[in-house]
């Protein structure tokens, strides 16, 4: 049997190994393997298209640096998005103390008469939404929130990225949806009459 | 992908099966009735599939092993100079060498015979000359320099060619 690109394709702890023995191509298979993973994450994180992609190379660089750290004993993503998520707060943290008073007052709030009609929920315009109202989110609540509620990963999951207790992912979750429909009462009050209907 | 009716019949409060996931995030249809049902389906619906960064996978990827690259040049840069404890060997020889090389050259300038002061061969005997009050030359300069003060002596040079060597 002829074998496939399938059947010779390393895993992630073998393609590791072999990167730790000094060998580029493996690294190379490595990046475009994880990239719109790792650049996915950022742009949901950062929301920002070419923020994310900076962000996402310099994650792969630190990758490189650090990939002697990495214990084979633990799934290569969790600690891969350990680094995402690490990177892209620090990110979020500098950028947040620059930005937020810029941000605050963008939109207009719409008139009560418009927020009373009722509302076609619109995919592209979510986007957009959650964007404006995330900047109330910590950069800790907003990475736990896209991990768990875009990329649908489980609390404990987050919690291993995060090196952080289940409950405190919870607590994090709670708050961010709770300060998100505080926002969105604020500045989109047409699309938080949702949240009353549906609560 | 599960049909509307199929997802409107899973659908419920704070689901989370990968399915009805999958049919929220794609179908426009579905989206207000989703809302409708669990308002936190609203950030939910956001598409949750993996992204391409701008410019492609291909370009994300050579321009990251641009920058390995150019890391591991800086590196192997670094390494053609000594390492760490291999420098600090050698800085200590060198200076083990200078203060060696320092102790002896002392020692050896406390312990050479010092060069004696040998009494000169003939001894210059300090004999009093007869004082000239008078002078008589016409080949002779004579510089007479004046004291201050009348108490001041008197100082008289001669520079005369003809007078012996001696006196």
């Amino acid at each position: 049997m002829i074998p496939t690109k399938e059947t010779v394709e390393l895993d992630d702890r073998q393609l590791v190994e072999t990167i730790r023995r000094g060998d580029n191509d493996a690294f190379e298979q490595l990046v475009r393997r994880k990239t719109t993973k790792v650049y996915s994450l950022c742009y949901r994180i950062i929301g920002n298209a070419e923020d994310a992609k900076d962000i996402s190379q310099l994650v792969f660089i630190k990758l490189w640096e650090n990939l002697d750290k990495y214990d084979p004993h633990f799934a290569f993503d969790t600690w891969l998005y350990r680094m995402v998520t690490n990177v892209a707060i620090d990110f979020l943290r500098n950028k947040q103390s620059r930005e937020n008073a810029v941000n605050s007052n963008l939109r207009l709030v719409k008139t009560s008469s418009d927020a009373e009609q009722g509302v076609v929920v619109q995919r592209k315009e979510i986007e957009n939404v959650f964007n404006a109202v995330a900047t109330v989110l910590s950069p800790k609540q907003k990475t736990i929130f896209v991990m768990r509620e875009m990329d649908d990963l489980p609390s404990s999951e987050i919690a291993k990225i995060l090196g952080c207790r289940e409950s405190t992912v919870r607590n994090h979750l709670f708050n961010a949806r709770k300060l998100m429909q505080q926002q969105l009462r604020k500045r989109y009050p047409e699309y938080s009459r949702l949240w009353k209907e549906g609560q | 992908m599960i049909s509307c009716q199929s997802f409107r019949e899973r659908l419920a409060p704070g689901s989370n099966e990968a399915a009805v996931m999958e049919h929220l995030r794609k179908c426009d249809a579905c989206l207000d009735f989703a809302v409708s049902v669990d308002a936190d389906h609203f950030f939910r619906a956001l598409d949750g599939s993996e992204l391409t960064p701008p410019g492609g996978v291909d370009a994300f990827t050579s321009d990251v092993m641009a920058q390995v690259r150019l890391r591991q040049a800086e590196g192997s840069m670094g390494r053609r100079r000594l390492p760490n404890p291999w420098r600090l060997a050698v800085a200590a020889m060198i200076l083990v060498g200078i203060s060696g090389a320092a102790i002896v050259y002392r020692q050896s300038e406390q312990t050479a015979p010092v060069a004696q002061i040998q009494p000169a061969a003939h001894r210059a005997e300090l004999v009093t000359k007869p004082i000239v009050e008078s002078y008589d030359s016409r080949t002779a300069t004579i510089v007479e320099l004046r004291g201050e003060g009348a108490s001041d002596a008197q100082v008289v040079m001669i520079f005369d060619d003809s007078l012996p060597a001696d006196l």
